[in-house]
């Protein structure tokens, strides 16, 4: 019966101590998967359920994405080991709900050992804060 | 806005713990040094409020996204060098000819 249920990190309540920008008091939040594959996933805030958005691996859709991180974000996550980085872009739907948008310059970094999370800016990447994504099946672009 | 006027190599406290220093200034631009706590972030302006605007997006659009892209299938196109999904095969590929 349980066949189909998807194993989340509801639970786990993940930590930004510097809330994210624009919502500073947003400290806490969970994860949990969107759909049964888990490519898209919702970060709530715990005391503000309102404070939700969806995000994404941006490997799966940028496969090339690199996320180097700042030595005072790694310091601030305690982030020793980079397998223990969980990297993941908020998603933003345009209007017509053609395509959707990966911020790619503010992703969010989890130490999985700590829980303990950071929307970190890669200020030198280069990288766009939308990267925009066709829903028709037939196009990624850059 | 507390507004001060500075020549290079002087410096300002912000509080006990920040010191901004103008390190250099030419024409129009500035050269600025920042010592803060490693607790303290410190973006450039303009990026900062890029993602703060682009959080608020995403949040004013998290009900319709959510509605969509969670009954979706993760059958997104990828760039053609990327690796193939590992989502559990369903039926055959979805390969183009």
């Amino acid at each position: 019966m349980s066949d189909t249920e998807v194993e989340t990190a509801t639970e786990q309540i993940l930590r930004f101590d510097d809330g994210i920008p624009g919502f500073p008091e947003a400290r806490e939040f969970v994860l949990g998967d969107l759909d049964e594959a888990g490519t898209f996933q919702v970060l709530q805030n715990v005391g503000n359920p309102e404070i939700a958005l969806v995000v994404c691996s941006p490997w799966l859709l940028v496969p090339d994405y690199e996320a180097v991180l700042a030595e005072d974000d790694e310091r601030e996550l305690e982030l020793t080991d980079p397998d223990d980085a969980v990297v993941f872009c908020a998603v933003t739907l345009d209007e017509a709900a053609r395509a959707f948008h990966l911020n790619l310059l503010g992703p969010f970094v989890v130490n999985a050992r700590t829980q303990r999370g950071r929307q970190v800016v890669l200020t030198e990447s280069g990288h766009p804060v939308r990267h925009t994504v066709y829903l028709d099946d037939d196009d990624v672009t850059d | 806005m507390l507004v001060l006027t500075r020549r290079a190599g002087e410096s300002i406290m912000i509080g006990s713990e920040i010191v901004v220093t103008v390190l250099e200034s030419r024409g129009d631009q500035v050269r600025v040094g920042i010592e803060a706590p490693r607790r303290v972030q410190i973006h450039r302006a303009e990026v900062y409020r890029e993602i703060e605007r682009e959080n608020a997006a995403a949040i004013a659009s998290a009900d319709r996204a959510s509605a969509l892209l969670g009954r979706r299938k993760p059958d997104l196109k990828r760039d053609p060098q990327s690796r193939p999904s590992n989502s559990a095969g369903e039926g055959p590929g979805e390969d183009e000819a």
